[in-house]
Parts: C-alpha cells; sequence; structure tokens
C-alpha cells in the first residue's frame, strides 16, 4: 500500500508586492503600493504593511493613496516581474523536492496570491523532518527574495488554506511554517472561518444568512439538503472543508530555460543605465540557477522597443558560469557592438542553465585559462575586432594555396608534452588581399618585377607550381601558376600568374 | 672632511648613533675593499636591507628549439618579460616566430597570436609543427586595438605565450606612446607570460627585455631547374636585461615544400568529390 500523500504549499501572499521588492529591495521597509496602472484614478492592488500602517487602503485610487501618505513609493503592476516571481518559486520548490507543480490561481480576495504544491512525501527525510523541509522551502524562496509560508498537510487544499492562515497571522517570528500531521487534516479546518476556503461570493453570501460561519457549522448541515438549495457548488466546498483532495502533485517538467523580465517605467536610451537593468535581471537569473543547481548557458535578450519593435539577440557563454558579472560584460559587449536601434521600453532574459561541472585540472600539465575569463576575454576581443577576426586558425580541405578557416576557440583537451624536433621551416607571411605587380617573362620566367612591395630585376625564380580547382563554379574556380622569386632589391616573395583574369600577383613573402 | 675618491668605503668610522648609510654592491660585481666589513654589517642589519642588483627573471622561459638562438638568450624568450624581434622583410622573423609557437604549442601550452598584419598562414605554420589548435589568433585592424587585444589576452591569464605581429607600414611613422608599453610590460609581469613582438624596427625600445634584430635573408636556390632551398638568416642579440648582449648567430631556415602547398604536382589539377 503506498504511502499517504503528504503535500507541502509554498504560499506568498501578495504576489505583485514580493514580485517588485524582489526586483527592488531597495524599496524595503518603505510604504510601497502597486497600482493597477498608470495615471491617478488607477487603483491600488497591494499594499505594504508600512503604508497600510500610514493609511493606505487596497482598492483606493492612487490619489487617496497619495493624500494618505506622502512618502509612498507607487509602482505599476508589472505581469512580467509577476511571472518571473511564479517562475521564481517553483525553482524554490524544485530544489528541495523533484515533484512540484503551480498551484491555480487564486480568486476572489485571494486574486494576489500565488503557491506551488510540493511532494513532501519521502523527500522530508532528507531534512530530517517535515517540519525542517518545510523550513528548507521557506528559506530557499526568501533566498529567491519571496517571503513564503509554507505547511504541510495530507492534500493540496488543506496545506493551501493552512498556508493562507499563517499568510494571515501575519509575521510572526518562526512562523512561517505550519505542519499537520496525518489523519488531522478535519480537525484543523473545523475551528476556521469559512472565508479561508474562498467560497465563491454568492455562495459566501448565503451561508452567511444561515448563520454558517466556521468550517464547523457547514459540516453540520445536511449535505443533500443544502444541495438542492445552494446548488451543486456547495459540494466542491464540503469536499473542501472535509479536506478530500488526494491528488499528488504531478512532476512539473524539468524546465531548463529560466527566464527574467522587468518592465521600464521610463524608456532607456542609453547602455549604462539599461546595465544596471540587466545586472538586476541576472543576478536574479543567478540565484534561480544557483536554486537549481544550474549555470549560465547562453543568453537570451530581448527588448521591448519604443515604438512597438522588438530586438532579439543571443548571446554566447563559452564555458557554464554562475558569475553573473562575466555574463553582464558579455551581455554589454554584444550590445556595445550592435545597440538596439529605438529606446528600451521592457527587457527579459533568459538562457538555458547548464551543469557547473569543475574542470579536473592536473599537476603536470598547463592549466590555461579559467572558462569563464576565457568566454568573457573572447567577447571582449570580439567587440575589439568582430566575431570572423577572432578564433583557432584551422586549416581548410581546399587546394586553393591562401586557403584557411577561422574556428570559434575553445580551450582543448589538456596533453602533456609532445616529442617536438628542431624546427628550421621557412614560413610565409600571407598578403592579404595579394599585392598587384607588373611583371616582365622571357623563356617562360619572370625577369622583372614591379609592385608596391617589391620592385627591380628577379635574380633567381622556381616554378611554375600550378594549381587549380573548382572550375565547376563560376564563382569560385582558380587556376594559378605559382613562382618564388627573389628580387634584386632582397625581397623573396611568392608570385603567382591568374590564369583566369590574367594578371601577376604577390600572394606571399618568405620570412 | 671629504672623502677621497680612491678612500675605501669605510663603515667602522660609523657610530653608534649615525644613521646608516644604505650602499649596495655595483652590478659590476662585490665591493673589492672593506667587502667583509660590508658583509658583516649587512648581516647585521638583516632583513632590512635588501640587496640590489639585476632584476631577478621570473623562473622559465620559452625556448625556440633553435640550439644556437637559445643559447644566445639564455635559454629562450623570458617568461614575465618584453621581446621584440626586428628586421626587414625577408629576414626570417616569421619562421623564427613559427619555431617558437611550434615548441611552446608541443608542451601543451596555449599561445596567442595577435596579428595587426593579416599575415599568419595556417598552413605555413602548421607545416612548421604549430598546434593550431592551441593558438588564439586575433586580426585586429590597427595598431591601437592590437595593443588593446593584447592586454585583453594577457589579463585573461592561461596564454602563457603571446605573439605579437606588427610588421606593417602603419608602424613606420607611428610613436607608440611609452604608457602602453608600460602597461603591457606590467600585466606580462603579473601574468608570467611571454610577450613577443614582431616588427620592422623595434617600436618598444627600453622596455623590450631582449631584443633580436635580423639582418636580411639571402635566398638560397639549389637544383636544376632551381628551387628555393631556404633562406640563410643572420640574428643579432641587441638586448638583454638577463645577460650580455651584441650576440651574432647565423640560421638557415629550410623550404618544407609539402607544407607550401607544392601539392599536387604541376599541372595537376583538383577533380570534384563524388558528393
Amino acid at each position: 500500500m503506498p504511502p499517504a500523500p503528504r503535500i507541502a504549499c509554498l504560499l506568498v501572499p501578495a504576489l505583485p508586492l514580493a514580485a517588485e521588492l524582489r526586483a527592488h529591495p531597495e524599496l524595503a521597509g518603505r510604504p510601497l503600493a502597486i497600482a493597477s496602472g498608470p495615471g491617478p484614478r488607477a487603483e491600488v492592488v497591494a499594499v505594504s504593511p508600512e503604508a497600510e500602517r500610514a493609511g493606505v487602503r487596497l482598492l483606493s485610487t492612487v490619489v487617496h493613496a497619495r493624500t494618505a501618505c506622502a512618502g509612498l513609493a507607487l509602482r505599476v503592476l508589472s505581469p512580467a516581474l509577476e511571472q518571473a516571481a511564479r517562475a521564481a518559486l517553483l525553482d524554490a520548490a524544485l530544489s528541495a523536492s523533484p515533484r512540484a507543480e503551480p498551484a491555480p490561481p487564486g480568486t476572489g480576495v485571494y486574486a494576489a496570491e500565488a503557491a506551488v504544491f510540493v511532494d513532501a512525501r519521502g523527500v522530508a527525510a532528507l531534512f530530517r523532518s517535515e517540519a525542517g523541509f518545510a523550513g528548507a522551502l521557506a528559506e530557499r524562496a526568501r533566498r529567491l527574495g519571496l517571503p513564503a509560508r509554507v505547511a504541510v498537510a495530507s492534500s493540496r487544499s488543506v496545506a493551501r488554506i493552512a498556508a493562507r492562515l499563517r499568510a494571515r497571522e501575519g509575521d510572526v517570528p518562526d512562523a512561517h511554517v505550519t505542519r499537520i500531521a496525518p489523519g488531522g487534516d478535519a480537525a484543523f479546518l473545523a475551528p476556521l472561518p469559512l472565508d479561508l476556503l474562498n467560497p465563491d461570493d454568492d455562495l459566501a453570501d448565503a451561508l452567511s444568512r444561515f448563520g454558517v460561519r466556521r468550517v464547523a457549522d457547514l459540516l453540520r448541515l445536511p449535505e443533500r439538503a443544502l444541495g438542492a438549495r445552494l446548488g451543486p457548488r456547495v459540494h466542491a466546498l464540503l469536499a473542501l472543508a472535509r479536506g478530500e483532495d488526494r491528488a499528488p502533485p504531478p512532476p512539473a517538467p524539468l524546465e531548463r530555460r529560466l527566464e527574467e523580465a522587468c518592465d521600464l517605467e521610463a524608456p532607456i536610451e542609453r547602455l549604462e543605465p539599461l546595465g544596471f537593468v540587466l545586472r538586476g535581471l541576472l543576478a536574479r537569473l543567478a540565484e534561480r540557477l544557483a536554486c537549481r543547481a544550474l549555470a549560465f548557458g547562453d543568453l537570451e535578450l530581448a527588448f521591448r522597443l519604443e515604438g512597438g519593435g522588438r530586438d532579439a539577440r543571443r548571446v554566447g557563454v563559452a564555458a557554464p558560469t554562475l558569475d553573473e558579472r562575466v555574463v553582464l560584460r558579455l551581455a554589454l559587449l554584444a550590445l556595445e557592438a550592435a545597440p538596439p536601434h529605438a529606446a528600451i521600453e521592457g527587457a527579459a532574459v533568459a538562457c538555458v542553465g547548464r551543469g557547473l561541472r569543475g574542470d579536473q585540472l592536473d599537476f603536470f600539465r598547463p592549466a590555461g585559462p579559467a572558462p569563464a575569463a576565457l568566454a568573457r576575454t573572447l567577447a571582449e576581443l570580439a567587440a575589439l575586432v568582430g566575431d570572423a577576426r577572432v578564433g583557432a586558425p584551422a586549416l581548410a580541405d581546399d587546394h586553393r594555396p591562401d586557403a584557411c578557416r577561422v574556428e570559434p576557440f575553445r580551450i582543448p583537451k589538456p596533453r602533456g608534452a609532445t616529442a617536438s624536433a628542431c624546427v628550421r621551416t621557412l614560413a610565409v607571411r600571407v598578403l592579404r588581399p595579394p599585392v598587384l605587380a607588373r611583371v616582365r617573362v622571357a623563356g617562360g620566367r619572370p625577369i622583372w618585377l614591379e609592385s608596391a612591395l617589391a620592385n627591380g630585376p628577379i635574380e633567381r625564380s622556381s616554378g611554375p607550381w600550378r594549381t587549380s580547382g573548382r572550375w565547376w563554379s563560376a564563382e569560385e574556380r582558380f587556376a594559378f601558376d605559382h613562382f618564388d622569386v627573389a628580387t634584386a632589391d632582397g625581397w623573396v616573395v611568392r608570385l603567382r600568374l591568374d590564369l583566369l583574369a590574367r594578371r601577376w600577383e604577390i600572394d606571399g613573402v618568405y620570412d | 672632511m671629504a672623502p677621497s675618491p680612491t678612500a675605501p668605503f669605510a663603515c667602522g668610522s660609523l657610530g653608534a648613533g649615525d644613521p646608516v648609510a644604505h650602499s649596495f654592491p655595483s652590478r659590476a660585481g662585490p665591493p673589492r675593499a672593506g667587502s667583509a666589513r660590508l658583509e658583516a654589517l649587512l648581516r647585521d642589519l638583516g632583513a632590512s636591507v635588501v640587496r640590489g642588483g639585476a632584476e631577478t627573471l621570473p623562473a622559465g622561459c620559452f625556448p625556440t628549439g633553435l640550439a644556437e638562438i637559445d643559447r644566445a638568450l639564455g635559454g629562450g624568450f623570458p617568461r614575465g618579460r618584453l621581446s621584440e624581434v626586428v628586421g626587414p622583410g625577408c629576414c626570417g622573423r616569421t619562421s623564427l616566430a613559427h619555431a617558437l609557437l611550434a615548441r611552446t604549442t608541443a608542451e601543451g601550452e596555449l599561445t596567442a597570436v595577435v596579428d595587426r598584419a593579416d599575415a599568419f598562414d595556417p598552413a605555413s605554420a602548421a607545416s612548421a609543427g604549430v598546434d593550431l589548435e592551441r593558438v588564439l589568433w586575433v586580426r585586429p585592424t590597427a595598431v591601437e586595438v592590437a595593443l588593446r587585444s593584447v592586454e585583453h589576452v594577457l589579463r585573461a591569464g592561461g596564454f602563457p605565450l603571446v605573439l605579437l605581429d606588427l610588421c606593417v607600414e602603419e608602424t613606420t611613422a607611428l610613436r607608440i606612446p611609452a604608457s602602453a608599453w608600460t602597461r603591457l610590460r606590467k600585466v606580462t609581469s603579473a601574468t608570467a607570460s611571454a610577450l613577443v613582438l614582431l616588427g620592422r624596427r623595434r617600436l618598444a625600445g627600453h622596455f623590450s627585455d631582449v631584443a633580436l634584430e635580423l639582418d636580411a635573408g639571402r635566398p638560397r636556390f639549389e637544383g636544376g631547374p632551381d628551387w628555393l632551398a631556404g633562406l640563410d638568416a643572420h640574428v643579432r642579440l641587441v638586448r638583454s636585461r638577463a645577460g650580455p648582449a651584441d650576440r651574432d648567430v647565423a640560421v638557415h631556415w629550410r623550404t618544407d615544400v609539402q607544407g607550401l602547398r607544392r601539392e599536387p604536382k604541376p599541372n595537376e589539377t583538383e577533380r570534384p568529390s563524388a558528393a
């Protein structure tokens, strides 16, 4: 027989407020109100305890709120911040249990709450007790900037009600966690006020007229008669009152793509202030990644531009890192190289988390650069000289003498020293582009050279070496006759006759 | 009484309360007169006195694999120092650089080539034995950008050898400010990397610790018909902080026919693959 379900509910009672404080921790301790929109007639949808003490009330207009509290910090409701906060709450839950899912959104007076159900069965042993597990959940949510209440019960609904009750009790020290022992759900619910079950407004009014104030009062009434008078909705409420909800939470898909976003109060045109915005987004993303034991992978930046445009770009991160300063530098370098074409009204940063794995170093082999430092340096170099001009040189599988490739530079696998013989190979310096030349030929051999590089009679020469290829492509075909020539003015150059263009060029210098 | 210019330095004349005038042995060698008493005084002063003299080089250097040049350099290009290899075109600078890269990458080290001249030939380097996988190739478009790129690479750490190729026309009249060399020297020293500068003429001046000057090479053609067999070069060590300079070395560079893509054979043409 499978063990009885144990469900933890991680609940943030006022998500708009928590999301705002998570993004702007400097507002903590100040009277803060969240308005439903811009303008003086917008309604206040969330208030901090400080603002409430100063007389700011929910659903009052912004004008009234400002009149009540002169030092009120007012922010507009940000769906982007709320979405990120919901995702962060799920991250906190998934850091403690493999099975978690977001709870359905609250309704009525609980519309502002956000909750996550976590399967506590089996994992509580890792935290010594269910109370320890619940405490760890609360602590992890707090680290992500979310003041959450946690309750553990035998069903989702009871756990959520218990968490709501804990939230209603306010900020009592060491009282963020409630544990209801198995089999104790009904006894726990009985004395609670009925509004904690969040019935519909109509149903709540009807029950209030009947004199039903508490859960125990409701359970004493005959179910059939109640159903006949109040309709089928009351059966769901009765099941909730009895704590009948046995479904464990299904596992949430382990989505590794994390996103943080924010709406800006005023459009940003310059990169410097945008850096501060990105720093905050990346710091929050780093906390969530750390919570999931992941690190930054390639970054996706998206900006909502003034005038309705959108700017999206991808920033490569060569090695997984949790240092948000490194990633910020990479993002800023990418933005410096190609700034957005209009002012920015909203910013979003997303990344697919990658496992952070330490390198295994060797005592006797060179260590090489730190992956994060290398990634930053490569990005800085790319910003300085261009993407195509930084990398590892590679030979191209081509007969063309000047063919080569530049590949992305990656730290090669460490290896020990290999035997190297004394190298005395004459090197060639390639001229990019080749230098045009005028050549006098006698007997099929160049005897006189005029160019921007070398001039005068050719003392010795060797060749020709003919190379040709890609004759099947009109654009890529080539045919050269190469000569190695030594001129009287001291140059030893690689001279070529382009047989297709019928011109002489110097494409290399022996040095 | 003014001391006689020939009088030996005498510590015994100092009283117990007299301030001690610290004097250090010259770089030419230990003091000839009164050295025993001076040594006794230095022993008494202990750690409060630091002996001067030539700066000690950080441990290690990068040999080129060419015995005669390594001997002249005292082992190779020193770590933590700025070195210059200069000369006119066709003098063998690049061949020397490739030898250095080949030897260093063979040791498993990473290297960087900051190629302002955009003249690095991967095929030629590979034929010299350079492990291209261990080379970071940066191609800046201006000398100033090249210097900044070098600084970035050095600051990243993990690139113990950085080659800066400034063999460009642009440097003929360009005067790179001393502050740039000071910065590079400081970073080079801090990271214990060797920075080797290739140029047409000496650019770093007294900021470089080692300077090699190469004379125009003499090509060697052999066989009948002629083929370029190699280049005879002449290398002169003109500056070395670690030891005596003015050493001359003759080097011969051989042509690697296969490495210079002398395949396919003359008049042989490429055919499209089956794919």
